[in-house]
């Protein structure tokens, strides 16, 4: 928390004048129940009107100010948290920016997402909270004992005891809700844990006919979640009740001390005084049930500042180089390249590739799910680094570069397009801020996407929802791939991103990438032997290693893996190229 | 799931605007905990205006009626505190009032105040009771309606058509289950009950007031209005700050997610500079918003504070008007003072509730708005046992379209006889899936008839047809349970020794057999802990416990690597045997083997026979196969 203060530091003026502002609403507060007692004792008692309107017009007085106080105090703390609460979300959201992949894989997106947006909200909530409530809590509590004590000190007695007791019935009553409230929430996730797999599975749901044994299931969980919110919400009953009960003891306390030392002849005693008392009491009580309650945030905010911080302390592990440029060749090489994934530990991802890419040069990647076609690719923008070995591009050690001069050459299209709630023009002008129109429906078409776009009533201007979701898994596949070519690139990385299309529009993808971007080096993963066949190269990957490395007619010869895995895919190859030269 | 209604149609249904989408944005985004207030995000609070106040409530009241017992004993409750916590002031005024002044000097009636004082006492201790017992009651009727509109709303969700729950973002169906049935129960068991409350306590002071005093309590009303005005106006414009600034948190909670998500595309196209910048400019826009609607929302108290310190000093002044001459007493004044303290809360809270109470009644109607989407149509009145079924299709000229100007299948005719094996091949966007999508009756047709053993499927109870179905699919479902009762999903009353020949057949066994707990691992949501190949040998392995008659593969084997595949192809060729077989492949091995390729293009059968005589016949199929299975070398 004390390091996320720094960022008030530029705010301090609003920080330090809006606890004076509520020193000022606190005093208003404060008078008020004085100046009645006056009106009772000295107005009411002696039947003096004038008094009562001269003091009822001061407390008006008082009651303005005290009130225009209040809301510059909540202007000024307002600002203060707000524009520290900006500056957080910025700085935060940078160095998230700013992050390795290997951290974001760490922190998992999920909890990213939670720390950049409930855990500032948090701790801007508890910062503006600290700024109102932690002057007027101690302040009220304090002027408000002092002011009890000046009406009699004997009624310092009834302070003295509902204090105790109310703080330990709310501290009882929290420390026991606070581990159900954990609770609480697994059963809710289990509910909708529920939903979603029915609404996302239906049709196998309705495909076994299990629509009744679901609902059953549901019945089930929603029933616990049922039982643990009554249990929760009965604890909390107690809450009510208990305090106010406190509070009308104290006040029944209040008026028998005062009637005991009218009886017994105490001077200083008087009907109005014994009201004044009433609405110090209070005002007291209620000021320690906010600490309380201030405490409860105190716990939670503090978790979220330490999640923030663990965010903003990150140092991102992979820095950037100097240079811009390579030294002209643009091939890319593997040099002894071992890989696993930062810790972990066994058997790491990739074991010693050695591996050269001409320029232009079209290489595919195949082998079975987990033997690290990904993780190879992945090195050469440096998502990752390498465990040990180089990876050089264009004859520099790719951590020489700028990492925005590196990743500038690569067009890299994942193996889960990720398109963005945006236009579908805007999503291809991602790959370069700088295309016009033109380039995109160029690039558009060299992606088979142009046909389906120009289906859309809005053509490039429809707006992609929410992650892609209005688009098909296919098409999702055909934008990702026209937003890396829009760059012109000269590297090209599809990471099995053709998979959702059909060999047909595979084939044609293929042939137009290679007519538009002759000169580019495409680097290429798939399953399917159809896709890879007419790559210059076929790597063959397993467990790690490179297997064998060739065209489609040597890897035949000599790989039993490549050929396994043709047989497997089209056992009637042999026949095949027979009837392809019938033609 | 739907991505197979996608791919078969090219245009999604999704991309419809479905009917009555509420927009209300991204404060409803993911569930929302139930009964943990206070969080960071005030959830509540919406400027939502329902579309038909009258209709809702009446369904609504049909609703709560369900708990009519327990909400008759919590308004009975409740009026027992409330007038309890009248009776406090008289009594403490009394207590006072047993104070006077005689010769300039206080004195009191110490023994009449102990007994006034006792009386508190037990009121106190008593509306304390009451009012534990209206929060349980409460708390019981706001479980017990979630409970069940929960239940109601997942029964409904079941029984809907494939065609209904694909038109709903399935976000949209999560949050009416979460936020719109807790924004129902709230209102059902805090809103109502406050504001009934409220206006007991309102008419309360009010008679107790006229009972000391007309003529002050009218001067008391003086401010009536006023405070009305203030609040509301205030409110007003509280609220609009409030749900911009809700806004503007939804946008960056939408912002921060999508950039996170897709961080390896922002980092891979170097878009941080920009991302930064925009994320800047939302968060400035936030800390405006909050500052103004914080100033508003702290221009309420003192406001009210300055009417009721107005209506003090006034009751005060005529209040010594009357105890001058005698009319009053100053217990009664100091009564007076504290009921019209009361009565000026009640004006705050209906304030308050009413903007709940208009939030409840939106969710509601999105609630209704699902309850009132027609159930699957069943029809079905043959009574057949599936036992009987053989397992001979015909589709005859069958016509069918997601969006009604869009057909996908235009007078389709094929007929399949029992125990063959069927593949059907096309371009994407040929209408493969959609066959099955029909004959599973996950939709209707729009014209023509399917026959199962010469019967309108249509005229066949769904459950009977289902059951003599199983589909495989290209996404695999399996559900946060063991995988014993994954499997057992397949027929619910399959012995172990069933469960475990039917992870045999599929070439599951061994793998599950290598797991720490073998049939008793729990699978993580979504099946995310087994691998696409294990999971497809799972969704096989509950097929075969089906026992089908008919088996479906819709490009069962796609997504997963080749070696994984051999070993899923054999356990589908078990599975296949003795079983009328549809499959949707992209891959040549499973396509081959079969008795009868059909071949698929604009929504019609353009060929139809055996690989051989296909290729022969040197045509479309001859064409998608050279392209498709043997490269693209040509």
């Amino acid at each position: 928390m004390k390091k996320l203060f720094r960022f008030l530091k530029p705010y301090w003026f609003f920080a330090v004048i809006s606890p004076l502002m509520m020193m000022g609403e606190v005093f208003a507060d404060l008078l008020q129940p004085k100046l009645m007692s006056g009106i009772v004792d000295n107005g009411l008692q002696n039947g003096d009107m004038g008094y009562v309107i001269r003091t009822g017009a001061l407390m008006l007085v008082i009651v303005l100010v005290g009130g225009f106080f209040g809301v510059f105090c909540a202007y000024t703390a307002a600002t203060a948290a707000q524009s520290f609460g900006r500056d957080l979300r910025i700085h935060a959201y940078k160095k998230v920016m700013s992050l390795s992949i290997e951290q974001t894989d760490d922190f998992t997106t999920g909890s990213l997402v939670t720390r950049m947006t409930n855990d500032i909200a948090m701790v801007v909530e508890f910062v503006e909270m600290l700024l109102r409530m932690c002057v007027r809590a101690p302040m009220v509590f304090i002027g408000g004992v002092i002011m009890m004590l000046t009406l009699d000190l004997s009624f310092g007695v009834v302070l003295a005891c509902a204090l105790p007791v109310l703080v330990a019935m709310v501290v009882f009553i929290l420390v026991k809700a606070t581990p159900l409230f954990g609770v609480l929430q697994k059963k809710l996730d289990k509910v909708n844990s529920v939903v979603q797999e029915n609404v996302s599975g239906a049709r196998v749901v309705k495909a076994y006919g299990q629509e009744d044994y679901e609902i059953g299931r549901f019945g089930a969980v929603n029933n616990e979640l049922r039982q643990t919110n009554f249990r929760v919400l009965k604890l909390m009953a107690l809450f009510g009740p208990v305090t106010s009960l406190v509070m009308n003891i104290a006040i029944i306390a209040i008026i028998y001390i005062g009637g005991f030392q009218i009886s017994i002849k105490n001077a200083g005693m008087s009907a109005g005084s014994i009201m004044a008392a009433i609405t110090y009491v209070t005002q007291i009580l209620m000021s320690i049930m906010m600490v309380s309650m201030m405490f409860q945030m105190v716990s939670r905010a503090m978790a979220s500042a330490a999640r923030i911080n663990e965010v903003i302390d990150a140092e991102p592990v992979i820095e950037g180089g100097t240079r811009t440029e390579g030294e002209g060749s643009e091939a890319i090489e593997f040099r002894n390249v071992s890989f696993r994934y930062p810790g972990t530990h066994g058997e790491p991802v990739l074991k010693n590739i050695n591996l050269t890419i001409k320029k232009g040069e079209t290489l595919a990647i195949i082998g079975a799910t987990g033997c690290g076609k990904t993780s190879l690719v992945n090195l050469l923008p440096r998502f990752y680094d390498t465990t040990e070995g180089t990876v050089l591009f264009d004859g520099v050690d790719v951590k020489e570069y700028e990492l925005s001069a590196l990743r500038e050459k690569i067009g890299y299209v994942m193996q889960k397009s990720e398109l963005f709630s945006d236009t579908v023009a805007n999503n291809i002008r991602w790959g370069n801020p700088d295309a016009g129109m033109d380039e995109i429906t160029e690039a558009a078409e060299t992606a088979q996407a142009a046909e389906f776009i120009e289906g859309f009533s809005e053509g490039y201007d429809t707006f992609i929802a929410e992650k892609g979701a209005s688009l098909s898994g296919g098409q999702k596949q055909r934008v990702s791939i026209a937003r890396a070519m829009v760059r012109k690139p000269s590297v090209l990385i599809l990471d099995d991103s053709t998979s959702a299309l059909d060999l047909v529009t595979e084939g044609r993808l293929q042939r137009a990438i290679k007519e538009k971007l002759a000169d580019t080096t495409i680097i290429m993963i798939a399953q399917r032997i159809a896709s890879v066949k007419q790559a210059d190269r076929i790597a063959v990957l397993e467990e790690g290693t490179i297997l064998h490395c060739g065209t489609h007619e040597e890897l035949l010869q000599c790989s039993a893996t490549y050929r396994d895995i043709y047989d497997s895919q089209m056992k009637s190859g042999a026949y095949m190229e027979g009837g392809a030269a019938n033609e | 799931m739907s991505n197979q209604v996608n791919n078969a149609q090219g245009q999604p249904p999704q991309g419809m605007p479905p009917k009555g989408q509420p927009g209300n944005g991204p404060q409803m985004r993911g569930p929302m905990g139930g009964g943990r207030g206070g969080g960071p995000m005030h959830a509540r609070i919406n400027s939502e205006k329902p579309k038909n106040i009258r209709k809702t409530l009446l369904r609504l009241v049909k609703v709560i009626g369900r708990s009519k017992y327990f909400l008759l004993a919590l308004l009975l409750t409740m009026s027992i505190v409330t007038v309890l916590d009248l009776f406090g002031p008289t009594l403490q005024g009394r207590a006072i009032d047993t104070i006077r002044i005689e010769n300039g000097r206080f004195v009191v009636d110490f023994e009449t105040m102990k007994q006034v004082l006792a009386q508190m006492l037990v009121l106190f201790a008593v509306s304390a009771a009451f009012t534990y017992f209206q929060s349980i009651l409460s708390a019981k009727i706001s479980q017990d309606t979630v409970f069940a509109m929960r239940n109601d709303l997942f029964a409904k969700i079941s029984h809907l058509s494939i065609a209904s729950t694909d038109n709903h973002r399935h976000g949209d169906l999560m949050s009416r289950m979460t936020n719109d049935v807790e924004n129902v129960s709230n209102a059902v068991s805090q809103s109502i009950a406050s504001l009934f409350s409220s206006i007991l306590t309102f008419f309360g002071a009010l008679f107790f007031m006229l009972r000391c005093n007309v003529i002050v309590t009218l001067v008391a009303f003086i401010t009536v209005p006023m405070t009305l005005l203030v609040s509301a106006k205030l409110a007003k414009l509280m609220r609009r700050y409030f749900v911009e600034q809700q806004k503007l948190l939804g946008k960056i909670n939408g912002e921060v997610e999508e950039m996170v998500i897709g961080y390896k595309t922002v980092v891979a196209y170097g878009k941080e500079p920009e991302t930064i910048e925009r994320f800047g400019e939302i968060s400035e826009g936030l800390r405006r918003t909050s500052i103004r609607s914080r100033v508003f929302g702290s221009i309420m108290g003192p406001c009210m504070n300055f009417l009721g310190n107005l209506q003090y000093v006034l009751v005060a002044a005529f209040g010594i008007f009357f105890v001058i001459r005698g009319k009053m007493s100053i217990g009664n004044i100091q009564a007076m003072l504290q009921y019209s303290k009361k009565f000026n809360r009640p004006i705050n809270e209906i304030a308050n509730q009413y903007a709940s109470i208009m939030t409840a009644l939106a969710g509601a109607e999105r609630i209704f708005e699902i309850m009132d989407t027609p159930d699957e149509i069943d029809e079905g009145r043959l009574e057949v046992s599936v036992k009987d079924i053989q397992g001979n299709i015909e589709f005859d000229d069958i016509r069918f379209g997601y969006v009604p100007e869009e057909p996908v299948l235009k007078g389709l005719n094929l007929s399949v006889k029992k125990g063959q094996r069927i593949a059907i091949v096309g371009a994407t966007g040929s209408g493969k899936t959609t066959i099955v999508n029909l004959l599973t009756r996950f939709y209707e047709l729009d014209g023509g008839k399917i026959y199962v053993d010469d019967m309108d499927i249509t005229e066949l109870p769904k459950k009977t047809l289902r059951d003599s179905i199983a589909i495989v699919l290209q996404d695999t479902v399996l559900f946060a349970d063991t995988i014993r009762a994954n499997i057992r999903y397949g027929n619910p009353d399959a012995t172990e020794d069933e469960i475990r020949f039917a992870a045999k057949t599929a070439n599951a066994d061994t793998f599950i057999e290598r797991l720490p707990d073998g049939y008793d691992t729990v699978l993580t949501e979504g099946g995310s802990n087994l691998s696409q190949g294990q999971r497809q040998l799972l969704a096989i392995a509950r097929a075969v416990i089906a026992n089908p008659q008919i088996l479906i593969l819709d490009e069962a084997t796609s997504n997963v690597d080749t070696r994984t595949e051999m070993h899923i192809q054999q356990a589908m060729l078990a599975l296949m045997k003795n079983r009328t077989s549809l499959i949707i492949a992209h891959r040549l091995s499973t396509i081959r083997d079969a008795d009868k390729i059909v071949v698929l293009r604009d929504g019609v059968i353009v060929e139809e026979g055996s690989h051989d005589e296909l290729l022969n016949r040197k045509g479309e199929y001859e064409k998608l196969y050279r392209n498709q299975f043997a490269g693209i070398a040509t």
